[in-house]
């Protein structure tokens, strides 16, 4: 019989716990060099968060590519994070932890909730004129969006109104197109819904796709719009009561609820069963974001887009910007600033390709170019930029805020019927009263 | 026993007590770094104003907790996470028992509906919800198609406060039923075969034998998992959150989410934190219950 092998001669434990101690070690210390591997390429690494996923999110990435060819020395690396609150909270933490990204892209409605904390820096306009972007590069109520307490916080990138898109086939068929091809003016209520109603005749299955289920930003979209074509007013002022026109609020979503009868648009439609109807030829328009152009264009149907119809007397849409900040940086490299207004320059300049993915950009001399003239229908609704209404500004208002949310709470149940509006409405503004009672934590 | 033996077992267990130190020492330095100091900094915080921008950080007394009593937010979130608690807890303790006891009896191919039933349990929350987002939606969903094909009239799963909740339980149980399954099958297939046995030549059939043996036996475990299961279902935030984000209205909102929104999207840590230990001391009464119980049971 074989003698058996020697105690010594395999590993004793000791051994493969030192060895195993080892090699964590030295994975640790493989994955802290690789993270010094952007600046050791020789280019520098800019930190660029965004909240743009989808078609937006590749549009985007082709224009950061560009950006990134054509100045070798900086390497912009993107981090894209879930919209809304997600994004919102992420942002919010890094900044509060003064570790934030060199430059981000936020809503513009959201810069109340950031700015006056200090969780932003201001941009330095003498800066920007140096590389050709200036005050006049932005329509007036885009260029105020990013103003706060004598500040610029943000400079957008693009407006997005919330818009009317219309199938032209059921259009024609319905007799809603003039000489041109285009939906004629409807500048009233009744002739509104009557036009709704013929087009459900067309489509035999809904006039309008407009969905809301559980998604306060939609609500908030289309009431604000008609709130505002009344040019009534919201003022949210922290330790007063919100200053609303009640009875237009009511009327609003009266209207609403005319338009949500399961003949002219569907009851309880959500967002995307809205964005599958119209897709699918089931109505002939669709209350929608310009971001919804690019869906649309790949299903293959006949269609156009134009700002939702002038109904109550003043021409509103309610819209948002993408707009560039800079994060507050607790030691800031000079450099790395520098080098984020190159790269925004480089954006605003570069956002035809934008303008592709349905938003207005923000830049007026990409929008009076030759080719944005070529795109079609971007150009037909380019006029919203004139007319767009950002959220009433408050600490807690704006995109996939709390607000929305809390206008959902309490409005969905009047859009779904089961409530009257005037209880909703009031149940709104009591809870915004509450939060206006509240000290302001930024 | 002469002193110098003292002095060497003193010495041995003071280095044994090193060693323990030693061992435990990478646990005890997570809790106190992640579990001792965040609830302590919390419980300081519960007291101030503090904001995530940094606002309004001095201390403010007991006005947070003042302010908590008074919120009707918070009581309609608390009793929400209430509610839940109570309608999940009893599907997910008798569902499992139920399907344990299927299991037990000796079906074919037992493997497989062991798997089956705790397959649920291993998917992430997200694609739970994303499976029950689908299939409850009013239009498209196949719950509301089949419901259909029968003639029942659409259900509004995730847009009636009065359904959502519901809704969210009937996801819950399928999600984590196969958990106490497989504790009550476990604990099942320890009872001593005999007490079948003898119970069998006294003339007892299946339910007299399910009612005065299995279910007597079980007791223990039964306890187990409905502890478990409240203290699991005060915690619900996952699945809510991703299916109705606390709707319709408010509906679902649990307190966990209601943390999250006043500390993350209101900013207002301070006052969050004093929600937080509202909720705590909440967890503390149904534990102590919990303590309270067992004592009673073992004396």
């Amino acid at each position: 019989m074989k003698p058996l092998p020697h105690h010594n001669s395999g590993l004793s434990r000791r051994q493969v716990l030192t060895g195993g101690a080892a090699l964590l070690g030295g994975a640790f210390a493989a994955t802290s060099l690789a993270g010094c591997g952007g600046t050791a390429a020789g280019a520098e690494t800019l930190r660029f968060w965004h909240l743009l996923s989808g078609g937006d999110g590749i549009k985007m990435q082709a224009m950061i590519d560009r950006v990134n060819q054509a100045t070798p020395d900086v390497n912009v690396v993107p981090t894209v994070l879930a919209w809304g609150t997600p994004y919102y909270t992420k942002l919010a933490m890094a900044s509060a932890g003064g570790r934030p990204p060199e430059i981000a892209i936020m809503h513009a409605s959201r810069i109340p909730g950031y700015a006056p904390g200090g969780l932003l820096d201001a941009w330095d306009m003498a800066e920007m004129e140096a590389r050709g972007i200036t005050e006049d590069s932005f329509a007036a109520p885009i260029w105020a969006s990013g103003q706060l307490d004598g500040g610029v916080f943000s400079l957008a990138l693009d407006s997005h109104p919330f818009i009317a898109m219309y199938n032209t086939d059921v259009a024609e068929q319905a007799g809603l197109l003039d000489g041109s091809g285009q939906m004629t003016e409807i500048s009233d209520p009744d002739t509104f819904l009557e036009a709704l109603r013929e087009m459900q005749a067309v489509t035999g299955v809904h006039g309008l796709s407009y969905g809301f289920i559980n998604d306060g930003a939609q609500m908030w979209r289309l009431f604000y719009t008609l709130y505002r074509q009344h040019n009534a007013e919201m003022v949210l002022e922290p330790g007063q009561s919100a200053q609303v026109d009640r009875d237009t609020a009511i009327d609003c979503l009266e209207f609403i609820t005319t338009l949500l009868d399961d003949n002219i648009a569907a009851k309880s439609g959500d967002y995307g069963t809205a964005v599958a109807e119209f897709a699918g030829g089931g109505s002939g328009m669709f209350f929608t974001g310009v971001w919804e152009l690019p869906t649309m264009q790949d299903a293959g149907i006949p269609f156009d887009a134009m700002t939702i119809p002038t109904l109550f007397g003043t021409p509103a849409a309610y819209a948002d910007s993408h707009a560039f900040v800079l994060p507050h940086q607790n030691d800031l490299d000079e450099i790395r600033r520098s080098q984020a207004y190159d790269f925004v320059a480089d954006i605003l300049k570069g956002s035809i390709s934008w303008a592709e993915a349905g938003h207005i950009p923000a830049y007026q001399p990409v929008v009076n170019s030759p080719e944005y003239s070529e795109l079609q229908p971007q150009t037909n609704y380019a006029d919203a930029a004139e007319i767009i209404n950002y959220d009433p500004r408050a600490w807690f208002t704006g995109s996939g805020s709390d607000f929305q949310t809390f206008f959902a709470e309490h409005v969905q149940n009047v859009f779904l019927g089961r409530e009257a509006p005037d209880t909703g409405w009031d149940a709104f503004v009591d809870r915004l009263d509450t939060l206006l009672a509240k000290p302001n934590p930024v | 026993m002469s002193s110098a033996v003292i002095e060497r077992r003193k010495a041995k267990t003071n280095k044994n007590d090193l060693h323990g130190w030693a061992f435990s020492a990478p646990f005890i330095i997570f809790f106190l770094l992640f579990l001792v100091w965040p609830i302590l900094y919390g419980i300081y915080m519960s007291f101030t104003g503090q904001t995530l921008t940094g606002a309004n950080n001095g201390l403010v007394g007991f006005a947070n907790y003042a302010e908590a009593f008074g919120d009707p937010d918070m009581w309609r979130s608390l009793g929400n996470t209430v509610y839940f608690t109570v309608i999940s807890t009893i599907p997910l303790v008798l569902i499992a028992l139920g399907l344990a006891a299927l299991v037990n009896m000796g079906l074919p191919a037992q493997w497989l509906w062991r798997f089956s039933f705790f397959a649920p349990f291993l998917l992430a929350s997200t694609v739970v919800s994303l499976f029950f987002t689908w299939m409850y939606n009013p239009q498209l969903g196949i719950i509301n198609e089949m419901l259909g094909n029968v003639g029942i009239a659409p259900v509004p799963w995730l847009n009636d406060p009065a359904v959502a909740m519901w809704s969210i339980v009937i996801a819950t149980v399928w999600w984590t039923v196969g958990f106490n399954f497989l504790l009550y099958l476990a604990a099942m297939q320890n009872i001593p075969q005999q007490h079948y046995e003898a119970a069998s030549i006294d003339g007892a059939g299946g339910w007299r034998q399910f009612f005065s043996i299995t279910l007597p036996q079980l007791g223990p475990t039964t306890v187990l998992i409905v502890i478990l299961q409240i203290l699991a279902s005060l915690k619900v935030f996952d699945q809510i959150y991703q299916i109705t984000a606390g709707g319709p209205g408010g509906a679902t909102r649990s307190i966990v989410q209601y943390v999250f929104e006043t500390g993350f999207t209101g900013y207002r840590l301070g006052y969050s934190a004093a929600i937080s230990f509202i909720f705590f001391a909440l967890i503390m009464i149904v534990s102590v219950g919990q303590i309270f119980l067992n004592r009673k049971r073992s004396a």
